[in-house]
């Protein structure tokens, strides 16, 4: 099957800088890929390139089997089957909701009348039906997000590309926007890429997440093995929290592995990055891979409840680690506990 | 803000800070102006009608209006293509090409007017060297082709800080990728954004157009092309009979009227407080992609009316006599000496004598105000102030000789009620402008940090404030030092400015000892905005780092 987007060897500059470095990138129809990565990483420079907002120095870009952009010139953005929802809503300010989701309509030949009358459905459907005559400057963040999202649609691309849609937006929202744009989404069966630098998010709505770091394609995989499977260090911090253990590895077979820490002989469920000597690697442990009792002792340095859990700091022979328990707190700070590991993994230094 | 505590403890001094700047604006505005009105009401109908017939002042007044429309038309469509040029374009070094767009913003009219005269006028630069003058540059086509050069840059900061307001031109690409061609995303996404601020603009362009004496006084009035602000001045200055003066009324007052009803139907407040006073260059966002021989052409442009002409200037200034060629070996500084030792050094020095003493005033007004925070009485008084500055030149120095003429005739203190009353406004506007930019919770951070009032005025409030007021105190300064409009009206033996000096030494035909004096001058008011653009950028930075973000 042809993939929706294909990216070849892309980099784009700003002036001598390179922003995007030679990422290369698949997206099949129906799958909704996440570019996960801090801000500068190049996110939004890349969908920037895909929509034909700005002109690679090198590389290709295909949507479906047709080059948009390549050596042999560029598509405009007008001519690319490609929608777009941008950071920062990007609404008309002249226009109201239903006009502006008229927009690309109109563009596409529809009639004022039909036009206005797709955009009113479009506009119920993203939960604005009452709200359709105002302007963005009457609109709420979440709701001027809408809008986008409502607009977006209107154009019926092959291709989502959402820019950070929800980083201007409070907690509480970002959660239903996201559900809003997956569900949109997933009723079109269309494909996404998706840019995000918030990692709760980036697991939750995708099927594939491509790690990007200073513009180079980092680790991609399922947002399960992201998040358990991290190829170094600076992909387990970008992906959650996560301890260094202090520990040395013995052994490290059939999904076991082997660890002296401190005193004491741990053998736990885990593994490798494939290929890395584990002598070269570092132990990782996300907070709910560990937790209190056990063989284990340590010292309670910090304890931080969180609602559904609680997140503990431990001071241990393997240095400081953090390790969560369901509930309310259980010890308090300086109290001796003893923990244990239920699963670690071992990753590249950097 | 709801703050009422700091209300409470603020409002006499509040109230103080209203009551002097309503009185200096009566004392200053009010007055001459309804002494004008007054003035121009009292001549019965006939009266008027008997000192207009004949006279060709009514061709003045179709002369002015116009050119105005032409000019303002012309610059609208120049300074918008201009804007579009360096705000959305691809140009290589975009703040040099800002800043040669803007360029004729901060030349004297009348020195553009000298400059255009010797570059491309009979026995020109243009003449001596290709045997090409252009036909017209003295009459009516010169004065409505100088002054669309000085309007142009006026319509092109108000578009320009529309467009780059919006540093990424995300809702141009919202409608590329909705489908929407170019052409298309321009037609229903740019220019809707853009007419509030091409409106604010073509209003700027008309009032300053309407209000022009220089550029008409140095190429209109020798081809015998009178305007209604050229006739005020011939009809004040030389005519004698009773009915001039009558006329001068009835033009002034009509003047004022034409302006403020302009600026009353176009909301130009905003605008005139950026055209004036934003000569530093609007941030924007870099756009890749596009041709380049737009930059280019608008680089044409800035060399062709400003750069060239000014050059010519310099040629007839250091070229020993007329018609010389202008090679170093016929280079002197004889003209320069000359103009220095005649009217020219007490002028000059008296010129920058007011314009210190006007900044300096202002600047202390304005400081004042901005201190105490002045928050309810802010709009109105800042809509008054750019009133004041849309009232012309020419009317405003009528009705200050009516007023005060009588105990400060041929005095410089009349100079400086004019010059107080015409610059207030840009004075007020970037001090009133940074401190309503100004966050109140760094005052707050200071005062829950233990500072009294005074001591966080003193050590966060002023420190913060102080770019913009060196930008205040400047731009003042840099329009008292090239003041021609109402000095011309009302200077005397002894009070008269340096422009007042260029422009009468022009009429007995002395041109080289002009050309340097122009040059002088010149060279004074490119080095005062130089230190204006580098204020105006830290005033930036330290201000509105926050509105960025």
């Amino acid at each position: 099957m042809t993939p929706a987007l294909t990216l070849r060897d892309l980099t784009v500059a700003y002036g001598a800088e390179p922003v995007v470095r030679g990422v290369s990138l698949q997206v099949a129809p129906d799958e909704v890929v996440a570019l996960l990565g801090p801000s500068g990483s190049g996110k939004s420079t890349l969908l920037a390139a895909v929509a034909g907002f700005i002109q690679p120095r090198d590389g290709q870009v295909l949507l479906g089997d047709k080059v948009m952009s390549g050596p042999g010139g560029s598509v405009p953005p007008e001519g690319r089957d490609v929608a777009v929802v941008f950071q920062h809503y990007a609404l008309w300010p002249h226009l109201t909701a239903a006009e502006t989701v008229a927009y690309p309509l109109r563009r596409r030949g529809v009639g004022a009348r039909e036009a206005r009358r797709a955009a009113t459905a479009l506009l119920a459907r993203v939960g604005l039906s009452e709200l359709v005559d105002r302007r963005p400057a009457e609109l709420s963040g979440g709701q001027q997000q809408r809008v986008g999202l409502a607009r977006a649609l209107a154009r019926e691309p092959s291709l989502y590309l959402f820019d950070e849609p929800t980083a201007h937006l409070d907690t509480a929202l970002r959660a239903s926007l996201t559900e809003e744009l997956a569900e949109q989404r997933r009723a079109r069966g269309a494909a996404a890429l998706y840019a995000t630098h918030d990692a709760a998010e980036a697991l939750a709505v995708a099927d594939r997440v491509v790690l990007l770091r200073e513009g180079r394609v980092g680790q991609v995989g399922r947002p399960a093995e992201i998040y358990e499977e991290p190829a170094d260090l600076w992909s387990a911090s970008l992906t959650g929290p996560a301890s260094v253990l202090g520990a040395r590895v013995s052994e490290v077979a059939q999904a076991k592995v082997v660890l002296r820490v401190g005193e004491e002989t741990v053998r736990v469920p885990g593994g490798t990055v494939a290929g890395l000597r584990s002598a070269d690697g570092v132990v990782l442990v996300r907070p709910e891979w560990a937790g209190l009792g056990g063989r284990l002792p340590g010292v309670v340095r910090q304890v931080r409840y969180r609602g559904p859990y609680t997140d503990y700091r431990l001071r241990t022979p393997a240095g400081t680690v953090d390790v969560r328990g369901a509930g309310t707190p259980s010890v308090a700070v300086g109290d001796a506990v003893t923990w244990d590991l239920q699963r670690v993994w071992i990753s590249a230094r950097s | 803000m709801a703050d009422p505590g700091r209300a409470a403890r603020t409002r006499p001094a509040l109230r103080g800070a209203t009551v002097l700047a309503a009185v200096g604006a009566l004392l200053l505005v009010g007055f001459p102006l309804v002494e004008l009105f007054a003035a121009a009401v009292s001549q019965g109908p006939a009266t008027v009608v008997a000192a207009f017939r004949g006279t060709g002042a009514l061709r003045a007044i179709v002369t002015t209006l116009l050119t105005g429309t032409v000019v303002t038309v012309f610059s609208v469509v120049g300074g918008t293509a201009a804007a579009l040029v360096t705000e959305r374009g691809a140009q290589r070094g975009r703040s040099w090409l800002r800043a040669a767009v803007l360029l004729p913003l901060v030349i004297p009219p009348f020195v553009a007017a000298l400059s255009w005269g010797q570059a491309y006028g009979t026995a020109g630069l243009s003449d001596d060297l290709l045997g090409l003058p252009l036909p017209g540059v003295y009459g009516l086509a010169g004065v409505v082709t100088v002054l669309t050069v000085h309007a142009v840059p006026l319509v092109y900061v108000v578009a320009a800080g529309a467009l780059a307001s919006r540093a990424e031109p995300d809702l141009e690409r919202a409608a590329r990728s909705s489908g929407a061609s170019a052409a298309t995303a321009f037609r229903t996404v740019t220019l809707p954004l853009l007419r509030p601020a091409i409106v604010a603009g073509a209003a700027l362009a008309f009032i300053t157009t309407v209000n022009a004496f220089g550029v008409p006084a140095v190429l209109g009035t020798p081809a015998g092309v009178a305007t209604v602000t050229t006739r005020i001045y011939s009809d004040l200055v030389f005519a004698a009979d009773p009915q001039a003066f009558v006329r001068v009324l009835v033009l002034a007052s009509g003047l004022v009227v034409l302006t403020l009803s302009v600026v009353g139907v176009a909301d130009v407040r905003d605008a005139l407080g950026d055209g004036l006073t934003r000569t530093g260059a609007p941030l924007g966002g870099a756009v890749s992609g596009g041709p380049r021989w737009p930059g280019a052409l608008l680089w044409g442009y800035a060399l062709a009316t400003s750069v060239l002409p000014l050059l010519a200037l310099v040629l007839v200034g250091i070229t020993q006599a007329v018609g010389l060629a202008p090679v170093p070996a016929n280079w002197t500084l004889g003209h320069f000496r000359a103009a220095m030792s005649g009217l020219g050094g007490p002028a000059l020095a008296r010129s920058v004598l007011l314009a210190t003493v006007a900044a300096t005033t202002v600047l202390l007004l304005g400081g004042l105000l901005a201190a105490l925070r002045h928050r309810r009485g802010g709009k109105p008084l800042a809509t008054m102030a750019t009133l004041t500055f849309a009232v012309p030149g020419s009317a405003l120095a009528v009705a200050v000789l009516l007023a005060y003429g009588p105990w400060l005739r041929d005095t410089l203190a009349l100079i400086l009620i004019a010059y107080l009353a015409k610059f207030w406004a840009l004075g007020h506007r970037p001090i009133a402008g940074a401190a309503g930019r100004q966050p109140p919770e760094l005052a707050w951070a200071a005062r829950v940090s233990g500072a009294g009032p005074a001591t966080t005025v003193r050590t966060v409030t002023i420190p913060l404030l102080l770019p913009a007021l060196a930008g205040a105190w400047l731009v003042v300064f840099l329009f008292g030092l090239h003041e021609v409009t109402m000095s011309s009206l009302l200077y005397g033996p002894g009070s008269e400015t340096l422009a007042v000096v260029i422009l009468n030494l022009r009429q007995l035909g002395d041109v080289p000892v002009t050309a340097a004096l122009a040059v002088l001058l010149t060279g004074m008011v490119l080095l005062a905005t130089a230190l204006l653009a580098a204020a105006s950028r830290t005033s930036r930075r330290l201000v509105s780092r926050r509105d960025r973000a």
